[in-house]
């Protein structure tokens, strides 16, 4: 019983991490309808400029979590205003491979500023220690975590549904065209849209600082493919479907993790096969 | 028609050359040069799905591995004879391009993309947690290149890497022609048809999702293919070739060389294999400069090498229009 | 005449809370040059897609020369005699216009599979491609890709394409939208002149009263999802429902004809 508890409270916070990636992707997929590759590189930058604050800075956490997105941020707003919006009409190919060479340009340069080795982040001591679960311990940030997240959702809720700026972005990216001929400026919502959406991202990898325990050039890549499949699971575009996926995945790859670990990482490989080969358009996809 | 005789003459000044090569430079030009002619056969082969047909494939190297991973096995328990080993990973690139094929080209767009991805991932999980069979992630080892012994008793030694090489000359050129008859072909026409507008081939009369089907399992093959000669060239196979880096090389090969001719994917391949080879000598952080050329590519020059230079040519050689 | 080309049977389809089609009963004779008319919103183009096979059937039946084709999916409709033209443009748009048009005549030949063989050695077929861009009047276009032609051309290219399949029974939705007085008139001749034929029936969806009567020697008039009147011009024309539903300026348009 111990057990599944931790694995089930393991799962749900790496799945809010997810989570949180996702989060940005489907949004930024939902209205701008761009699936942007580089997001894994934006969650990187976010941990990797958190820490920086945190370390050389020697400011406290919360002062590297507030500041260290908002750094990534600035790069988000050049990816979009002079690359991407210029590729919205043409095929999704393009658009892709555009994302891609993002990656490619953001995961070599984090080499070479910071070195191609895996830094450590001092530790916390807020809110650092473990607490007694059931009998075995369970580290307070991953709770802390865990309550973010739902947090995050609840927030990315009311800004979309009781805001008058999130009906803008909800009618924006339902039609372009006709929000446009109603006055609204199109293009500097979709860039305020990415940008938002990169800050989100950008958090989750400014919160996994202290989570992972080791930053690496790579930890971009890794969590891109796990925020894709939680993306398409729950319906591209659909954030209600994205926190779902979330959830699932997370506690499922800690399933997989702890009693399967030989199918590690085709378990969650296999459940989106197994999802869309059911509902095409994912869980909480709109039919096309 | 001369369009045709120059492509003619073209491909065969560089057939020449490409024979030269052994006798004119040393180990590592021929190393380098085979290593290009394997992603081109990779490349051209994914470019049928991508340029022609409009169909963008993350798991390719799945395709790839099987390949390689099929002629490994093969070589190991049953024979050495390069040729039925290429058979053998051949057909086991088919088997898995057919399995993936049908599962994931009812889908369109990013889902085709994002179950492609998928499945080479689960591919390359497989090659990697199978330590029994394909030896984990050490890879396969142990496989040999034995002559090629032929009817009539002739018996051609492909040990050395000079020998080797018109080994893979041989499936290059025969690649490069099937690829090339295929464009040509009224299936060619049908799918780029498909590309052009799926839903109009429908009301045309063409069977659509068939056809996808069709040229993905024929891509597949071309990447089987290319990663056997990969096997016997490293004498290894390893699960990385279906990681989906992997699978975005003939992608990112393409593009750099244009979609939309035979050539494309061919001039792309060689430049990237160069460029990795020579910019890696300074720095390790090569791949930030192939980014930033993909950038320039899409931002400005969509028809890639290839396209930008053909249109160039059009221009210069154009009647003193405006 | 014998056996109807096309019938339905109690076809239906809703989308939501809005009927579209509601048991429509409908059959189509070889040869008849038939219009289909009717409001906004009638159903005009939705019966249009159930028939073809772009959409598919919530309920009822659909026979095409006596087979059951409910369920068939589109290409196979096509191959038995059944096409369309597309509302909007719907061509190939970097392939040339004879290669818009090779794609269907190769399709319908069962060559399209050959994946070896040079598309310049099937000279047959690309006559037969070449008879049709002649039908059509785009001979001269045969090289320029379908981007670069103009409006009225690809409208052109559109109803060339949908005749390369040979159909039987031929869906027209729209065809002489945003066209200039000439090119409708050289459309409409081409349509007649194909008609006369006998190898092709037209069923035509038009807006247009001038296409209507000049062209149709049967009307169906739609009004939201069901047939609100089924007649000859004349007995269209003279049909109250008729007027009630085209009140105001189509009404004028409509007894224009009276004088014809």
């Amino acid at each position: 019983m111990q057990s599944y508890v931790h694995v089930i409270l393991a799962g749900l916070s790496s799945g809010m991490f997810i989570w949180l990636v996702a989060s940005g992707l489907t949004l930024i997929f939902g209205v701008l309808g761009v699936l942007n590759f580089a997001h894994g590189s934006f969650y990187m930058l976010g941990a990797y400029c958190s820490f920086t604050v945190l370390k050389y800075l020697g400011a406290g956490y919360w002062a590297g979590l507030l500041l260290g997105p908002l750094a990534v941020c600035a790069a988000g707003f050049v990816v979009e205003r002079f690359f991407l919006r210029h590729v919205y009409r043409i095929a999704l190919p393009y658009q892709l491979l555009l994302t891609f060479a993002f990656v490619l340009i953001f995961d070599n340069l984090v080499k070479i500023v910071w070195g191609g080795g895996a830094l450590s982040p001092p530790s916390l001591s807020f809110l650092g220690g473990s607490v007694p679960i059931l009998g075995r311990n369970f580290p307070v940030y991953n709770l802390f975590i865990i309550a973010v997240g739902p947090a995050v959702a609840l927030l990315l809720w009311a800004l979309l549904e009781k805001t008058w700026y999130g009906r803008i972005i909800r009618a924006a990216s339902s039609d372009r065209e006709m929000a446009a001929s109603l006055g609204v400026r199109v293009p500097a919502l979709f860039t305020g849209v990415f940008v938002f959406g990169t800050w989100l991202g950008a958090l989750g990898g400014g919160l996994s600082v202290p989570y992972v325990g080791l930053l690496t050039p790579g930890m971009g890549e890794t969590i891109i493919i796990e925020a894709f499949i939680v993306a398409v699971i729950g319906g591209l575009g659909s954030l209600k479907g994205a926190f779902v996926g979330a959830l699932v995945i997370g506690v499922l790859s800690a399933f997989g993790t702890r009693f399967f670990p030989a199918f590690d990482m085709a378990l969650t490989f296999i459940l989106m096969g197994g999802v869309l080969l059911w509902r095409p358009q994912g869980l909480f996809g709109a039919t096309r | 028609m001369k369009a045709q005789t120059r492509n003619a003459v073209a491909a065969a000044v560089v057939l020449l050359a490409l024979c030269a090569v052994p006798f004119l430079s040393g180990k590592f030009a021929i190393y380098l040069t085979m290593r290009i002619m394997l992603l081109g056969i990779f490349a051209v082969g994914y470019n049928l799905l991508l340029g022609q047909t409009g169909l963008l494939s993350f798991g390719h190297g799945a395709f790839y591995a099987a390949g390689a991973y099929g002629l490994g096995l093969f070589g190991v328990h049953v024979s050495t004879h390069p040729l039925l080993g290429v058979a053998a990973g051949v057909a086991a690139a088919v088997l898995l391009a057919l399995l993936v094929g049908t599962l994931c080209v009812r889908h369109t767009e990013i889902y085709f993309a994002m179950l492609t991805l998928a499945c080479g991932m689960m591919a390359f999980s497989f090659f990697w947690n199978a330590r029994e069979i394909t030896g984990g992630d050490d890879g396969l080892i142990g496989i040999v290149r034995a002559p090629v012994s032929l009817f009539g008793g002739i018996r051609m030694p492909i040990g050395k890497d000079e020998q080797f090489y018109f080994f893979v000359l041989f499936f290059f050129a025969l690649s490069v022609w099937v690829a090339h008859r295929i464009r040509h072909s009224p299936f060619g026409l049908a799918l780029a048809g498909i590309r052009e507008n799926a839903r109009r081939s429908e009301f045309a009369g063409v069977p659509v999702r068939r056809y996808r089907l069709a040229v993905f399992v024929l891509s597949g093959a071309f990447a089987g293919l290319a990663g056997s000669l990969e096997a016997l060239l490293e004498s290894n196979a390893r699960p990385f070739m279906a990681h989906w880096t992997h699978s975005a090389e003939p992608i990112l090969v393409s593009l750099l060389g244009g979609l939309s001719s035979l050539a494309g994917p061919l001039v792309g391949s060689a430049i990237f294999v160069a460029m990795r080879e020579i910019i890696q000598r300074f720095t390790e952080n090569w791949m930030l400069g192939f980014g930033v050329v993909l950038l320039v590519i899409i931002m400005g020059f969509r028809g890639g090498v290839v396209g930008t230079l053909s249109a160039l040519f059009r221009k210069a050689t154009a009647p003193g229009e405006g | 005449m014998g056996e109807p080309l096309l019938t339905t049977q109690k076809l239906s389809n809703h989308f939501g809370k809005v009927c579209t089609a509601l048991d429509l009963d409908l059959s189509f004779e070889r040869g008849v040059l038939t219009s289909i008319i009717g409001p906004n919103g009638a159903g005009k183009s939705t019966l249009i897609n159930l028939l073809t096979g772009h959409l598919p059937v919530q309920a009822g039946k659909i026979r095409f020369q006596g087979r059951d084709i409910t369920r068939l999916p589109i290409h196979k409709r096509v191959r038995m005699g059944i096409c369309r033209s597309f509302q909007i443009v719907n061509v190939f748009p970097e392939l040339t216009v004879a290669q818009n048009v090779m794609i269907p005549v190769l399709a319908r030949a069962g060559r399209s599979w050959r994946p070896i063989r040079s598309l310049s050695r099937e000279t047959a077929l690309m006559q037969e491609t070449e008879a049709i861009l002649e039908k059509v009047a785009l001979l001269p276009e045969r090289d320029t890709p379908a981007t670069a032609l103009s409006h009225g051309d690809l409208r052109l290219l559109e109803v060339g394409v949908a005749l390369a399949a040979a159909p039987t029974l031929l869906f027209l939705d729209e065809p002489t939208a945003g066209m200039n007085p000439v090119e409708r008139v050289r459309l409409l001749d081409n349509i007649r002149q194909i008609a006369r034929e006998g190898r092709t029936t037209f069923v035509v969806v038009e807006h247009d009263m001038d296409v209507v009567f000049s062209l149709s020697e049967r009307i169906i008039v739609l009004h939201r999802g069901e047939i609100l009147c089924d007649g000859t011009p004349g007995q269209v024309r003279a049909d109250a429902k008729v007027r009630e539903v085209y009140l105001g300026d189509d009404v004028s348009d409509l007894f224009r004809y009276r004088e014809e």
